[in-house]
């Protein structure tokens, strides 16, 4: 990953961060707003890899862990292994589409909240409200359509030194 | 890591991550309140809070903008059922200016009888919404420095806002009623029966009656009731949209609609006395 990749990243996360604190709970849809560090998590799993994915989630998410009263490390790990699981998926994918992307977010906003909404009932010391399935899939809708959107911009800080075969297919985007 | 193989350095730095995860969630989910991750939560918290009230200065026009295209339809509807509250507060109003007289008396002699305490609060503006969706959180601007301890109630001129769960040294996390998380003791101020009001993650709370033969009808106005210690009574917290039997004998179901419009909620007053009980044994222990 190159050094103008890696200031792009921070950059969109640190942006992402205020932005999820302040713009986006006043613009909730359906009750849900999206996760934008998932979302750029998820962005970088599928372009750069896994274990990229992985960090970026984990740093994403642990910031949001230390910003409230739940218990720290569990979002970091949610983020981190839901944008894991998302690279690797992405692997398996011979062809590359648009859609895509739009797809593996959707699935990976289901997994990340499973994992995290799990993991504290699990630790018992928070006593979220009771898992809704329509608001689980909204909240992975809206991911899925935030990519869209965070998808073609971080891709443009793609250095020539990362030409992995996402950037020898024909994507379209 | 120079030297080391790509495929190794990815296993190694994936086992970090899981290990430093696993030890943060073990740290924190066995320190106390004054462990040193919860510390570091309320000064990561202090430490972006600045930024998030300026932010949120600066987005509130954008706000503001798209909620009014949103809700422009309900604007025109908003606007015929106002019309028709004005005919309707104007003869509400001759006769309120009679009873005001009486209520002004009956008021002077309450005080007198009670000693009413003399409520301390102290102003907050928020400044950050919860980010996680399977809570209903707030971040406001006043932390141990002002005053402001744990299990504090938060109000507007309105009526209950929520309470404070977690307290930084120049912010604090409230927790809203209607987070599911949230059980406030509550009363009908009509026929004075007491009971439970939780959140639900919704724009309503769910008021369950002590008793299952107590009287609701739509419109009763629900208060604290000042049991469990936590909030003082007589706050007002909402009114009763929905009266629901459950089957098999199990407690009824009331549905309350609280006063205070969170979307629109800027500024709030935490109150300082009389301290929550919950807090006052806390300190004794």
């Amino acid at each position: 990953m190159s050094r103008r990749r890696k200031i792009a990243i921070g950059l969109a996360m640190l942006i992402s961060y205020l932005l999820q604190l302040s713009l986006f709970p006043e613009l909730k849809i359906s009750g849900v707003q999206p996760d934008l560090m998932l979302v750029i998590a998820a962005v970088v799993a599928i372009q750069d890899g896994p274990v990229e994915g992985c960090i970026v989630g984990f740093i994403g998410g642990l910031a949001f862990d230390l910003t409230g009263s739940q218990v720290v490390g569990v979002g970091a790990f949610s983020r981190a292994a839901t944008a894991f699981i998302l690279g690797v998926f992405k692997d398996m994918f011979v062809t590359y589409t648009v859609l895509l992307p739009f797809v593996l977010v959707f699935f990976g906003g289901l997994v990340e909240q499973l994992l995290y909404h799990g993991g504290l009932t699990v630790l018992g010391s928070e006593v979220l409200a009771p898992l809704n399935v329509k608001h689980l899939f909204t909240v992975a809708f809206y991911d899925s359509i935030v990519i869209l959107v965070f998808f073609p911009i971080i891709k443009k800080f793609k250095g020539s030194d990362s030409a992995d075969q996402l950037g020898a297919v024909r994507t379209g985007m | 890591m120079p030297g080391i193989p790509r495929v190794r350095r990815n296993r190694i730095i994936l086992i970090l991550i899981v290990m430093v995860c696993v030890t943060m969630i073990t740290v924190y989910a066995r320190e106390g309140d004054n462990g040193p991750l919860h510390k570091i939560q309320g000064f990561f918290t202090d430490i972006i809070t600045p930024f998030t009230s300026a932010l949120a200065k600066i987005f509130r026009p954008i706000k503001d903008g798209v909620m009014n295209v949103i809700h422009l339809p309900s604007l025109l509807q908003e606007k015929r059922e106002l019309e028709r509250q004005v005919v309707s507060l104007r003869r509400e109003s001759l006769e309120t200016k009679e009873l005001r007289a009486e209520l002004d008396k009956l008021k002077a002699l309450l005080r007198w009888s009670e000693g009413s305490p003399y409520k301390e609060t102290v102003g907050a503006e928020i400044v950050a919404q919860s980010p996680d969706n399977w809570r209903r959180l707030m971040i406001v601007n006043k932390g141990s420095s002002h005053g402001v301890k744990k299990y504090m109630s938060v109000v507007t001129d309105s009526g209950l806002v929520g309470r404070i769960i977690s307290v930084g040294s120049r912010s604090s996390v409230v927790q809203l009623i209607t987070d599911a998380q949230s059980a406030v003791g509550g009363r009908n101020s009509r026929t004075r029966e007491t009971g439970i009001l939780e959140g639900r993650n919704e724009s309503t709370l769910r008021f369950i009656p002590m008793s299952e033969e107590a009287v609701f009808e739509v419109g009763d106005m629900i208060v604290t009731s000042g049991l469990g210690g936590s909030c003082p009574p007589g706050i007002p917290v909402g009114r009763v949209t929905e009266v629901r039997k459950r089957g098999r004998g199990l407690t009824r179901l009331v549905i309350v609609k609280p006063f205070v419009q969170f979307s629109r909620l800027d500024k709030v007053l935490i109150i300082i006395t009389p301290e929550p009980e919950s807090a006052i044994l806390k300190e004794a222990q």
